[in-house]
């Protein structure tokens, strides 16, 4: 038996020598169409690949599987419930100020603001407002953990997997962050978009992310008028969304820039202000004309920087970091050639030698969010664990949904692996087979890094009043050495007609309040019922299961003997049959050390 | 890591195994560095911090040139007023949030470099930075700046002399020879696993062929090694001195230099574009830097306190500054040259370079760098962490400054 596992390794180790050719995307030929590469392709186009999944694509032609995942040909329909929205909503709340500051200057000026009257005397007539402020953004923070989820769940179980990774990788690429948005209904609007385009005409989608009101929003699109051009969302255009550096010069990003003057939302809905559009002529990448937002982009999309950037960016993150340039080129004249035709592009890459050669196989790391919806498929789970926090666990493995750190996403590949963020992702394994009985839901309770809020609660509830209550606990609990206190500290960040600590105490309450819970339940797990019907007899034979079932590339043999020798171990006996009873922990142990491994991180 | 003292003791299991298909089990093997040998390594020598001001921090609202009136031509509304600033002298003045500045001004350990840039600036923050973090502009280098000065220290071999607090690895550490060690918390850096479970979990293959594999196999080793000194380290440390609400990571760095980590140099950064203020800037940028002088002013006065203060440089840094004129959002676009900062007791107090024209400015209103960026990392190479290797370091020569002797 133990020689049976060393031969599953050799078979592994064959696979990586060399056989097609770097930049060949001719098909790749029905007759080596097999396991391995039907695999590969559920792994690169989806959630993980299970072993009923590896199995169904195998037995069909490769352009058969690949239509499948492109164009959904034969798949099962969907039957994917809509985002729940909790209704925390209200009028008034839109245009949110960008500010606290700004919030309070506006109640000050009109008397009123987010939909709340100043008080007309007493203490703090304007707390009423700044707890609406804090509430809101509380709210829409919440509610947007709450959208994730619901994406999160859509990874997990939609019979289209690569509709929801192509929205994944749309996110990453233009990015945008719910913190500086701070509405939860155009983070969700925008979502829609990836999902609904993200396989479709490039055009469409860029015009649509241009003119769409998180982006806006995040780009600082709003305040780009005639009078003052902001270049902000011309030079991320260009940079960033379509040909990067080095294709165009500062003057095309202030000439874009004009082009773009005048381009806002309102509420929810995309809307030129023509009074603040500059109808001028502009000179963009050597064209000129009297050119608006749309016809800007029409010119970037005319250049090849545009295809050969988008080409390649798509083939680093679903192929291979590595492409050289005479292959970009090829690409990317093809994606132009098909009028930017993504699942057209898809398809092609998801059929080519290319894509299948043995070094392309195993060598990506699988980004934070693929990582953890993977595992959970691979586990035969049928929806995202409340317990643990989903965001939580992504944002701490360094990705955490709707909020990319900065408009140029998330960086792939390796920047995903750190000392300490591989330690996190076994860590989470831990408490998928292990549950965290310390958990608190972070939707309910302030307890990660609201402490404040939850020490100005104690404070009030032991009857100080607000102004004692909300000092900063180094300066309530100790006396400080002024000369020693630092600046952020000192801040009484309160005056009298507000105290904003309360008002940030107030508005979790309201949150909570009115934002539905997230279901905690824990991951359910059955390996022991697995383990059974693999029909596995020994510890050399369920590491091996659960290597193939869960791995791309294999551990050393010696290491599965020494996990094989962990099982028995702690199980007490070689005979699984006889352990049935009683071997449900001992595997999730064997789950925890395997899943931790180095080469689990690929695919 | 150094990958060398990993590459010795080959465990072969069993017989069936023999045919080249070896596993280390990197704690099994020889201890990597002797506790004494690094605590003595970790007390005596250098140690550079790098704090990146993420964005492109507003340099001209940072050390306002109050005496100037072309300052306030371009600022009308943004520009801080002379009675609020922070007056260090009859022309300039720190940002009114700075206190922790002032205060590192009035004991003398705060050298401010004023212009510093380079030929042919970028505008885009990521281009620019990657210039920056490799100190190689309008060029790029597959390794970092810092990665490079550990890649020229003597006596750096065998000890995780680079250490980078984030939560994704910064270009400016990526070294031919080290690997950093990279973390964001410190309580977290830990291999959560039952007792029984331990010697697996310690268990890292040589693995060839792949090169993603291998990659991770070595941030699999320098995990294992560095996590429990760093733990430890954080675990241990107690501090009565105020940071201010964002201590820009700057207390594990104390942490990590109190219990005499080997490392010599460390990488923090003000992270996530913060400093990047296009729209209604002047609360916002005020409350960011008040944290940022706050935390490195925290940083110098609890070295003090633990008796490191002489071995520590500051350097600080973003990746342009802003455009001269604001704009009508009250806030400031890209710009070019910039303010930067060597912080701490080795610092010669004072100002240095030439501050730029505000009235001749360049290149669609920017100013125009009287010093290079790469003679600022040129000083910190050859006057404080490794004399004379700065033109290694630094693929050029660069005349350092003199805000260190």
């Amino acid at each position: 038996m133990r020689s049976h596992l060393f031969n599953f390794s050799i078979a592994a180790m064959i696979v990586m020598l060399p056989l097609a050719a770097n930049g060949d995307f001719e098909p790749v030929n029905p007759i080596e169409w097999n396991q391995a590469k039907a695999r590969h392709l559920l792994e690169r186009a989806g959630f993980g690949a299970r072993p009923d999944e590896i199995a169904e694509f195998a037995a069909m032609t490769p352009r058969e599987a690949v239509r499948r995942l492109v164009y959904f040909e034969g798949a099962p329909e969907a039957d994917l419930p809509e985002f729940d929205h909790s209704g925390v909503f209200e009028e008034g709340l839109d245009p949110f100020p960008p500010s606290r500051p700004a919030t309070t200057e506006l109640a000050r000026r009109q008397g009123y603001a987010l939909g709340v009257e100043v008080k007309p005397g007493g203490d703090r007539p304007l707390q009423p407002v700044v707890n609406k402020f804090f509430y809101w953004l509380r709210a829409s923070r919440l509610e947007t953990d709450r959208v994730a989820y619901w994406w999160a769940d859509r990874m997990l179980r939609s019979p289209r997997p690569l509709e929801e990774k192509m929205a994944l990788f749309w996110h990453g690429h233009f990015a945008t962050n719910e913190n500086k948005v701070r509405d939860y209904r155009k983070m969700l609007g925008q979502l829609h978009l990836f999902q609904q385009k993200g396989l479709g005409d490039f055009r469409e989608l860029l015009v649509g992310v241009a003119q769409d009101p998180a982006m806006l929003n995040f780009l600082d699109a709003g305040v780009n008028t005639k009078d003052s051009p902001n270049e902000n969302f011309a030079r991320e255009i260009m940079e960033l969304f379509t040909m990067g550096v080095g294709h165009y010069g500062e003057s095309d990003v202030r000439e874009a820039a004009r082009a773009f003057t005048g381009w806002n939302y309102e509420g929810l809905e995309f809307q030129v202000v023509t009074d603040d559009h500059d109808f001028g002529v502009k000179r963009v990448l050597g064209r000129e004309g009297d050119f608006d937002g749309v016809e800007v982009i029409d010119i970037i999309l005319e250049q090849d920087a545009t295809a050969d950037f988008i080409a390649r960016k798509i083939y680093n993150y679903f192929v291979s970091a590595e492409l050289d340039d005479d292959s970009a080129r090829e690409l990317g004249a093809w994606l132009k050639n098909s009028n930017y035709d993504i699942a057209a592009y898809m398809e092609r890459l998801f059929l080519s030698r290319d894509f299948y050669r043995p070094e392309v196989i195993g060598s990506r790391i699988k980004g934070p969010v693929e990582y953890v919806v993977s595992t959970y498929r691979l586990l035969d789970l049928d929806s995202i664990p409340g317990t643990p926090d989903f965001n939580r666990v992504t944002g701490s493995l360094g990705q955490r949904l709707m909020r990319p750190p900065t408009v140029a996403g998330w960086s792939e590949g390796r920047a995903w692996i750190t000392p300490s963020l591989l330690f996190e992702r076994g860590n989470f394994v831990l408490d998928v087979v292990f549950p965290d009985i310390g958990f608190l839901p972070p939707d309910r309770h302030p307890g990660y890094g609201g402490e404040e809020i939850l020490s100005v609660h104690e404070r009030l509830r032991r009857g100080m009043d607000i102004s004692s209550a909300t000092l900063p606990s180094m300066v309530a609990e100790e006396a400080p050495d002024m000369n020693e206190l630092s600046a952020s500290n000192m801040l009484a960040d309160s005056d009298e007609a507000f105290n904003t600590r309360y008002g940030s105490y107030r508005g979790w309450q309201m949150a909570i309040e009115r934002v539905k819970p997230i279901s905690r339940n824990l991951p359910r797990l059955d390996l022991a019922g697995m383990v059974a019907e693999a029909g596995l007899a020994s510890p050399d034979e369920v590491v091996e299961y659960l290597t193939s079932r869960f791995f791309s590339v294999p551990p050393e043999p010696a290491t599965m003997l020494a996990m094989a020798d962990y099982l028995e171990a702690e199980l007490g006996t070689a005979d699984i049959a006889s352990a049935a009873s009683f071997m449900e922990e001992s595997l999730r142990g064997l789950l925890h050390v395997l899943l931790s491994r180095p080469e689990y991180q690929l695919n | 890591m150094v990958r060398k003292p990993f590459s010795g003791q080959k465990i072969s299991r069993r017989g069936l195994l023999a045919g080249g298909l070896t596993t280390v089990s990197a704690l099994a093997a020889a201890p990597l560095f002797s506790p004494r040998a690094w605590a003595q390594a970790g007390r005596d020598q250098r140690i550079l911090v790098s704090v990146e001001l993420s964005g492109g921090n507003d340099g001209l609202n940072t050390v306002v040139p109050h005496g100037d009136d072309a300052y306030y031509r371009h600022r009308p509304t943004i520009g801080i007023r002379p009675d609020a600033v922070r007056k260090l002298d009859g022309h300039f003045g720190l940002n009114p949030g700075m206190l922790g500045f002032e205060r590192l001004w009035n004991s003398d350990d705060l050298a401010i470099i004023h212009g510093c840039g380079y030929e042919r600036p970028s505008y885009s923050h990521f281009t620019s930075m990657a210039y920056w973090h490799t100190a190689a502009p309008n060029r790029g280098d597959e390794f970092g700046w810092l990665g490079r000065l550990a890649d020229a220290l003597d006596d750096a071999s065998g000890a995780d002399v680079l250490i980078n607090i984030a939560s994704a690895q910064s270009l400016a550490v990526k070294s031919r020879l080290h690997t950093p060690v990279v973390f964001d918390n410190p309580d977290r850096f830990q291999r959560r696993a039952f007792a029984s479970q331990q010697p697996l979990m310690q268990r890292v293959d040589e693995a060839g062929g792949n090169p993603s594999r291998a990659f991770l196999n070595d941030v699999a080793r320098s995990a294992l090694t560095a996590s429990a000194r760093i733990r430890d380290a954080w675990a241990n440390y107690r501090t009565p001195v105020d940071y201010g609400l964002n201590g820009l990571d700057l207390p594990k760095v104390a942490a990590c230099i109190e219990a005499g980590l080997p490392a010599r140099i460390y990488h923090v950064s003000y992270r996530n574009n913060a400093f990047d203020t296009h729209v209604q800037q002047v609360n916002l940028h005020q409350r960011i830097l008040a944290y940022t002088a706050d935390a490195i002013n925290g940083f110098i006065r609890d070295l003090e306190r633990i008796g490191q203060a002489d071995r520590v440089l500051v350097l600080v840094y973003s990746e342009f500054g802003r455009r001269v004129p604001e704009n009508a959002n009250l806030g400031t676009d890209h710009g070019s040259a910039n303010t930067m900062f060597l912080a701490g007791k080795p610092v010669i107090p004072g100002h240095y370079g030439t501050p730029p024209s505000l009235t001749s400015l360049v290149d669609g209103d920017n100013l125009q760098h009287t010093v290079d960026f790469r003679q600022v990392y040129a000083t910190a190479v050859d006057r404080w962490m490794q004399p004379g290797a700065s033109e290694s370091v630094l693929k050029g020569r660069f005349e350092p400054i003199e805000a260190l002797s």
